[in-house]
């Protein structure tokens, strides 16, 4: 393919994407890109800009997600948006990890996960992805492809698992080894489904996702093995994103890494709650590269 | 030995793994969006030739091997043992039969290949990629046959069997090419 037909290529699928949301009056948005206070994520690092040199100097950072800018819209009413944007991650370097990537986001009232999967996989349909989709919970992945029963594996049990299989048993936190083991045991026969969403992660992986007995609403959609999106049913709460952000804050300070401030800006917006719905980041070029495989 | 993190990881560098030194031939840096990163190295076991798959976490460190691979001519064959010798140092190597499975049947006397020491111990032999066999025995060609009809099996003095157009006959000496067993010409 020429540079030309590439470039139109791309173009096409943007603008597919935007028609498909058109035709659901969900509403494109645009959010500040730098940000006041870094992402509190433990693993995720923003890059820090110095701006306002001549005038009075200081530190802001470019977001890693659009994420907490649009709930503040949505908490302010604006119904169902979504974002086509780049965002920046320090850290990142591999086959599939950049400093920089296109992200789509897009929150849709009222949904639950399996909702939003559902429609995903209608956005998937319209832009030419009729591949046969799969959709197991976190536990069922484990059962299906090892003999763990992870959400009932303590964390010395899950470090004798390791162990007979030579992996590193070396880890803070449960939720750390949980992910590990899922990288080199699950990802490897995922490569073999076309579409697979996993969901109902161990609450210890809950993210921004709600919480419900032992599992949090929260999925992920692997492309023949490669992680393309992760979607939450959000949290609505000023409270409840007050102790997730303070859990991250406290693991990036046991880990050792540049502090992170409470995004007080955020959870002051925050004064109506959320509305119920759900949410899902989805890597553009990812998806594009999975497309073009074909 | 010295210890590698996997920030230090790059294809062909040895490490001991279970006990065995190991290379690594592929190096993936594997980060989940919320999550540690982690590295899904593919390495080839330098001892048994196999290739396995392994996730480490991100800053692991893990020893190195102490394996060197050599330029080394090969001598000879007593019946249990080869012999090599380095032709900088004339230090000679011999190697147990059981390690030269793969490639016994493309040494030739004289013949420098590449031996792999792992703590000044050989553990295998890459021969070069074309070397000239004699052929042995081989059923006799058509008259008239030139080269891209098919083929006819040869043995060659070493041992090995080798695929060969069917103008070739016993006492030739023929070009194999050893990474694929394949005939490469007469010259």
């Amino acid at each position: 393919m020429n540079m030309r037909d590439a470039l139109k290529k791309r173009d096409n699928f943007l603008a597919q994407i935007r028609q498909f949301f058109s035709q659901r009056d969900v509403v494109e948005v645009q959010t500040p890109q730098l940000l006041d206070t870094p992402v509190a994520d433990a693993y995720i690092d923003s890059i820090t800009m110095q701006v306002n040199k001549d005038i009075e100097q200081k530190s802001k950072y470019l977001h890693t997600s659009p994420e907490l800018e649009m709930k503040k819209l949505l908490a302010h009413g604006s119904g169902d948006i979504y974002q086509i944007c780049t965002v920046f991650r320090d850290n990142e370097q591999g086959a599939q990890n950049f400093n920089e990537f296109l992200m789509l986001e897009y929150y849709r009232l009222g949904f639950d996960v399996h909702q939003l999967m559902d429609d995903i996989v209608q956005l998937l349909n319209a832009l030419g992805i009729q591949s046969r989709v799969s959709k197991l919970s976190y536990a069922q992945a484990f059962f299906e492809y090892t003999d763990i029963d992870i959400l009932n594996t303590d964390f010395e049990a899950l470090k004798v698992v390791a162990k007979t299989h030579g992996l590193s048993t070396d880890f803070e936190w449960i939720e750390d080894l949980q992910i590990f083991l899922f990288t080199h045991l699950i990802e490897p026969k995922l490569k073999d489904l076309p579409l697979c969403f996993i969901y109902d992660y161990p609450i210890m992986q809950s993210a921004l996702a709600k919480v419900e007995g032992q599992v949090a609403h929260r999925f992920e959609l692997y492309m023949n093995g490669v992680e393309i999106a992760n979607g939450y049913d959000e949290l609505q709460e000023a409270k409840t994103y007050q102790q997730r952000f303070n859990d991250e804050i406290n693991k990036r300070s046991v880990l050792d890494k540049t502090s992170v401030d409470l995004d007080k800006g955020f959870l002051s917006s925050l004064q109506n709650p959320l509305p119920q719905c759900a949410g899902v980041a989805i890597g553009i070029e990812r998806l594009l590269s999975q497309i073009n495989l074909k | 030995m010295a210890h590698y993190s996997t920030s230090q990881f790059k294809n062909g560098l040895k490490l001991m793994l279970d006990g065995n030194p190991c290379s690594i031939i592929n190096n993936e840096i594997r980060k989940p969006g919320k999550g540690q990163a982690s590295n899904k190295v593919k390495l080839r076991d330098l001892v048994t030739g196999k290739t396995l798959e392994k996730t480490f976490k991100s800053g692991e460190s893990v020893e190195g091997a102490d394996v060197m691979e050599l330029d080394m001519q090969y001598l000879y064959n007593d019946g249990s043992e080869w012999n090599f010798m380095d032709p900088d140092t004339f230090d000679q190597y011999v190697i147990n039969d059981g390690a030269m499975d793969d490639v016994r049947g493309y040494l030739v006397e004289q013949d420098m290949c590449v031996v792999t020491l792992w703590n000044d111990n050989p553990i295998s032999v890459t021969p070069p990629n074309h070397v000239m066999l004699e052929v042995v025995d081989t059923d006799p060609g058509l008259k008239g046959d030139t080269a891209g009809t098919g083929g006819k099996p040869a043995t060659m003095n070493t041992g090995v069997v080798v695929q060969v157009p069917l103008f070739i006959s016993i006492g030739e000496k023929v070009k194999v090419d050893t990474r694929t067993n394949e005939y490469a010409g007469r010259t």
